[in-house]
């Protein structure tokens, strides 16, 4: 058999696997059509490159007294991998210079340090803690790192409406095995394909919290961030709102600004 | 005199570029504390009192310079009711620092940390403490230095000329917590005789990957650990600052819910018989216990120095045992019990902490330390009735 007669047979082989694919992706299964979505999420916010944000989070006890952190983030998208973002701290003023930085990874753990200005000292910290509160609020470390897709196993659940929004909702599974979470269900919004409601369930899978999601702008015509979150905790009565500003996409941050050593520097 | 003659280029030269920027808008921060300290025992030594009181203020002023640099400057001053020799003010730092993409340069006076372990840094070699803080080893007094750092792919190396050193802070004879003898800080000695012109240097290579953290350095020059001698004509204890080599290394390794560190040094003087010291340990933490959100942490350390009841080291043979509580609340309420074991002689030194935050800028901390000391010659013998309640309010902004 002559090469050329080969490599048509290949191609027709190819074409033969692509009509069986469709056909097959018509009759998805839930798991299947949950990973598409949650692949489509994810696959709109690749190319920001980098981004700088400013972040006011409330604290609101069961009572409804109030109390206020302040901290400023950037993040590095990584392709391929999970993005390396650094936090820097400046409410409450006994942690102000404090700031974090963490290289996440979609499998491998992931990798963390921490800078305590008073000491001059650069920690490299355990990143095992996920489902700790993120400073003392109703947000886990989890629910505020870098998503990626490969962090959770998905199942579509159907379709919904959310505050007159037509929404996809996905069930969510954490592949870490520290979760505080035996799962999420994630409302997307069809027509921006962003989350704007997620429900957590604790380790017994009794609701835990809820989050709502909204204020979302649209920044370099492309990427979609929120403005406003709230937290509330169905068990405890707490909550937290956090409020995002002054984004900025595409700054020219690097790999150096994301070294241990640039968190001694970072203002 | 905390700075000599030496390091009034670095002051000028920091002054001269700070005035370029003028117009740059000056960043503060800082706290002013009021700290109470109670002495249940009566003292065996002359001239001190059961009770203290003193304030305190640390101010970081900082600026950026031009496109790429920045000075910060940041006094600390204490008053104390008791100690001369704590009340007193210190710049902890009066530095230019200069960066660009691949090294830094910092100029003027600086505060360095090395290290990783928890009970005590032994390649932590920059600075010298500030010991009348009563603070463990984390208060410093800033050392004049020029300091280059190359950032490389693979790590970095740091370099550093220490042009002048400052001598140890010990309690005056009215201070507490204090050993039966008054050290003479006014008539301290020096091997080189260029006392504290010696001109230090210092280097240091570190970097990252996966799971570990590890530093290599080299120092030589004056040591921040004295020898003390008996002055025949003061008739008192004198510290001796003798000239040294230090090599050393620092490794962590991260692995989920352990940390494990060890700290490894080998000095060489014309002083001192040539030794080794080792700290090594770990910290296993349990986090979000029952879903509260509290982590609970456990240090072990274990303290080694190789020429044991003839190290200057209050640590030569000593184990370290911690508890680490963080609630991880709306307060950042966290408390610490840390028990160290004279492994040689049975004395022990038991500290707790507590802190917590009051409303956004006031924190309380209190500190209680135990001595118990069981043989006379232990490292903590002369402390016996030094045991004491520190209870510090600070308000930061």
């Amino acid at each position: 058999m002559n090469i050329r007669s080969d490599n048509m047979r290949r191609q027709l082989a190819v074409l033969v696997a692509g009509a069986l694919f469709a056909t097959v992706s018509m009759a998805q299964t839930p798991e299947e059509r949950g990973l598409e979505i949650a692949t489509a999420v994810q696959a709109q916010d690749d190319g920001f490159v980098d981004s700088e944000s400013a972040m006011t989070m409330t604290l609101i006890n069961r009572s409804g007294k109030k109390s206020t952190r302040r901290m400023r983030s950037r993040v590095l998208e990584v392709q391929n991998d999970g993005d390396k973002s650094m936090s820097i701290f400046d409410e409450p003023a006994d942690v102000k210079g404090t700031a974090s930085l963490t290289h996440s990874h979609a499998t491998d753990a992931d990798e963390q340090w921490l800078y305590l200005p008073a000491l001059k000292r650069v920690k490299r910290i355990s990143s095992k803690n996920k489902s700790g509160p993120f400073m003392g609020s109703e947000f886990a470390f989890e629910d505020i790192s870098s998503q990626e897709v490969d962090k959770y196993t998905y199942r579509y659940l159907g379709d919904d409406e959310f505050e007159g929004r037509a929404v996809h909702k996905i069930e969510a599974i954490p592949a870490y095995k520290h979760s505080g979470y035996t799962r999420l269900i994630n409302w997307i919004d069809q027509e921006r394909m962003v989350a704007v409601k997620v429900e957590y369930f604790d380790r017994k899978d009794s609701p835990l919290k809820t989050l709502e999601i909204d204020e979302y702008e649209r920044h370099m015509d492309q990427f979609w961030r929120a403005g406003r979150m709230h937290m509330q905790n169905e068990q405890t009565g707490k909550s937290t709102i956090l409020e995002w500003s002054d984004y900025k996409f595409q700054t020219g941050l690097t790999d150096k600004d994301f070294d241990s050593k640039a968190l001694k520097r970072v203002r | 005199m905390w700075m000599h003659a030496l390091s009034v280029p670095l002051v000028v030269l920091t002054a001269m570029a700070v005035s370029t920027s003028a117009y740059a808008e000056v960043e503060t921060r800082g706290n002013v504390a009021l700290q109470l300290q109670a002495f249940p025992s009566d003292s065996q030594h002359q001239a001190t009192q059961d009770s203290n009181v003193s304030m305190s203020t640390e101010i970081e002023l900082y600026s950026s310079v031009g496109e790429n640099g920045s000075f910060t400057a940041t006094p600390f001053i204490r008053i104390d009711q008791n100690d001369r020799e704590r009340s007193r003010i210190d710049m902890r730092e009066f530095l230019y620092s200069h960066y660009s993409d691949d090294w830094e340069l910092n100029v003027g006076l600086g505060k360095v940390f090395w290290g990783v372990a928890e009970s005590t840094n032994l390649v932590d070699v920059i600075n010298q403490t500030d010991l009348v803080e009563n603070d463990g080893s984390s208060a410093k007094l800033g050392q004049p230095m020029v300091n280059l750092l190359l950032l490389k792919d693979w790590g970095d190396i740091d370099l550093y000329v220490l042009p002048g050193f400052r001598e140890r802070s010990f309690p005056g004879i009215g201070g507490r917590p204090r050993p039966a003898v008054v050290i003479d800080t006014d008539n301290a000695l020096f091997e080189s005789g260029e006392r504290e012109k010696h001109i230090d240097v210092a280097a240091r290579v570190s970097t990252a990957f996966d799971e570990w953290d590890v530093g290599a350095h080299v120092f030589h020059g004056t040591s921040r650990d004295p020898l003390f001698r008996f002055n025949p004509a003061s008739s008192s204890v004198v510290p001796f600052y003798y000239q040294h080599t230090q090599v050393g290394v620092d490794v962590q390794a991260t692995l989920e819910s352990w940390l494990l560190k060890t700290e490894l040094v080998y000095r060489t003087g014309d002083e001192i018989e040539d030794h080794a010291a080792l700290v090594s340990g770990f910290e296993y933490s349990f986090y979000d216990i029952r879903e509260s959100g509290a982590d609970l942490g456990i240090v072990t350390e274990w303290m080694y120095d190789e020429r044991g009841e003839e190290s200057n080291q209050a640590f030569q043979n000593d184990v370290l045992i911690g508890l680490r509580l963080a609630l991880n609340d709306e307060q950042s309420l966290e408390g610490l019990l840390g028990v160290i074991t004279d492994l040689d002689e049975g004395g022990q030194l038991i500290t707790l902490e507590g802190s917590r935050r009051f409303g956004s800028s006031i924190k309380a901390r209190v500190q209680m330390t135990i001595f118990q000391s069981v043989e006379n010659d232990s490292a903590f013998s002369g402390f016996d009735d030094e045991d004491n309640l520190q209870v510090e309010l600070s308000y930061f902004f």
